[in-house]
């Protein structure tokens, strides 16, 4: 069985009133990447700081290898890479100078293993930090999380301003991170890609984790919306009977329905007929919350 | 320059230090210029100081009796009011840039994520405070000392460098209320305001207490008094009060440390 990397149990945190996250019990196992999905605001960033003991719980504690966050958050800072949310770097230092002085106050670093990583990233070393875009500041903050070999990365919204083949990069980067046996933890609010590298996800939504779900799960239950283009009107009857499907209706020769899981009895239903689009599109994570609480309705008595 | 907090922290004073060097080499340098031509009104200059009022000689002249003597001209023209300010507005600029204007400018999320406790970068970078006014210091000292020389002054080297160290300690308790305030709050211009106004009022608390009687008893709160009411540059630096003026940089510096390590940090 795997080791626990990161154990928040009761975890609460409230900003005066406000509300940080409420009652939070959770698990992250070593080798893991757990995604942290929910929209902006439902606490996934107070979550994260409190595990780096950046603030410090209402009530509840969190653990990480083991440690209590808040009295060994050095050993916890240690074996652990963090990538900001909101990222600020020093502007008048070059990309380098920032990687340095962070090497330095951790004791020297791979300076291959950076190069390496910053070349990978498409990063740019030499620049002046407050000359680069946002996209090139992320990826120094990448570097920044990852130089030091970590046990274990935090990474709050990491792929936010990364181009798309970027985004490629970094997924490859985490894959080979979980094969080399490390943890990571990074919270995101795009469904597609915390289904594209995350093992486990868990759900937040006003500062309560709703749900665990390994993601296979989490992809079954998955709403999907549907649009087919035919070349006629085709009979609404033929898709409604599908099972896992709903909200079929038919315009013209256009077909909209909403797909509970796997899409393939409705592709092969449409594959009678002669088809001239196919429109799929990710639900919302509003919908995707939604259909949790449905299920929990149908459960119901 | 990287290699520690401490040193990132002088190395991000560097262009400052150079600026700020500069300015008060200038200062030293061209107010002893005027230093021969002020003597040599003697008795003139002294009759115009006495028909001015009394709280306005001890505001902007201090005690010093005679103006026209080394001390009295050094007192008047620089260590009354200039050089403690000059020093005190960039010990609190740096105290309040410490912790708070990090935070503001949220760099320090990135900066304790690494293995740094936080206690350790607060003092860090108030050990740069320190090594940042003493290196003004001892530039506006030398400038003094050299321009003393040459215009004939003759004022003890070892006296001028007390006075000056007397400042520079005055100065830390500033800087060290301002970095205690920003460890506490996080708010830069808070810092920076209260340690101002405090600054402000200990000093007119200082100047004035010696003619308005409702003042006098509170005379020995105001830090003022420690740098300059024994007169360092006229009788030595008076260890009793320096030491008064370290105490109050290590109480500040210790609330700093604490309050910060107990708070949360600001998004």
């Amino acid at each position: 069985m795997s080791e626990t990397v990161i154990l928040a149990e009761g975890l609460t945190k409230f900003y005066g009133k406000q509300r940080g996250v409420v009652g939070l019990d959770m698990e992250v196992l070593q080798g893991e990447v757990f995604g942290f999905l929910g929209p902006n605001g439902a606490g996934k960033t107070t979550t994260i700081r409190l595990c780096l003991d950046f603030i410090r719980p209402t009530s509840g504690r969190v653990a990480v290898f083991g440690m209590d966050a808040r009295q060994h958050a050095c050993q916890v800072h240690m074996r652990t890479g963090y990538l900001p949310g909101d990222l600020s770097l020093y502007g008048n230092l070059t990309g380098g100078e920032l990687l340095t002085y962070a090497s330095h106050l951790r004791g020297g670093v791979d300076w291959g293993f950076v190069h390496d990583l910053a070349t990978r990233l498409e990063c740019n070393l030499s620049r002046p930090i407050r000359a680069l875009s946002h996209g090139n500041r992320q990826k120094i903050g990448l570097i920044h999380a990852m130089m030091h070999g970590p046990e274990l990365l935090v990474l709050d919204e990491p792929t936010s301003g990364l181009d798309p083949l970027m985004q490629q990069e970094f997924y490859r980067l985490v894959a080979e991170l979980k094969a080399a046996g490390r943890t990571v933890f990074l919270s995101s609010h795009i469904m597609p890609e915390v289904e594209r590298v995350c093992d486990r996800v868990g759900i937040i939504r006003d500062g309560e984790l709703v749900v665990v779900e390994s993601v296979q799960a989490l992809k079954a239950r998955a709403l999907r919306h549907l649009e087919i283009h035919f070349s006629a009107t085709v009979p609404p009857e033929v898709f409604s009977g599908i099972p896992g499907v709903r909200d079929v209706a038919v315009e013209d020769s256009v077909l909209r329905c909403t797909i509970v899981g796997t899409l393939d009895p409705v592709i092969k239903a449409a594959a009678r007929f002669e088809v001239v689009n196919v429109i799929s599109r990710e639900p919302s994570l509003e919908e995707v919350f939604l259909a949790y609480y449905d299920r929990g309705d149908a459960d119901a008595p | 320059m990287l290699r520690s907090v401490l040193l990132k922290s002088l190395r991000d004073q560097r262009r400052a230090l150079l600026w700020w060097g500069t300015g008060l080499v200038a200062l030293a340098v061209f107010t002893l210029l005027f230093y021969p031509s002020f003597r040599d009104m003697g008795s003139e200059m002294q009759k115009l100081a006495e028909r001015m009022p009394e709280e306005l000689l001890l505001l902007f002249a201090g005690e010093s009796k005679d103006m026209t003597s080394p001390e009295g001209f050094l007192n008047s023209q620089l260590f009354v009011l200039m050089v403690p300010l000059l020093f005190m507005v960039f010990a609190i600029g740096m105290g309040s840039g410490a912790i708070a204007g990090e935070e503001e400018r949220g760099t320090l999320e990135l900066l304790l994520s690494n293995p740094v406790p936080r206690w350790r970068v607060a003092w860090e970078k108030f050990a740069a405070t320190v090594l940042a006014v003493a290196i003004l210091a001892f530039v506006f000292w030398v400038g003094l000392e050299v321009t003393s020389v040459g215009v004939g002054m003759e004022a003890g080297a070892g006296r001028m460098a007390e006075a000056t160290l007397s400042a520079v300690l005055l100065a830390l308790a500033f800087g060290a209320l301002a970095l205690a305030v920003g460890c506490a709050t996080g708010s830069r211009g808070l810092s920076i305001g209260v340690s101002s106004a405090v600054g402000v009022a200990a000093y007119f608390l200082n100047a004035l207490a010696p003619v308005v009687e409702v003042l006098q008893p509170y005379r020995k709160v105001s830090p003022f008094y420690y740098y300059m009411g024994a007169d360092p540059l006229a009788n030595g630096l008076n260890l009793v009060h320096a030491s008064v003026l370290i105490g109050l940089v290590v109480v500040l510096l210790a609330a700093a440390l604490i309050t910060f390590e107990r708070r949360d940090l600001a998004t």
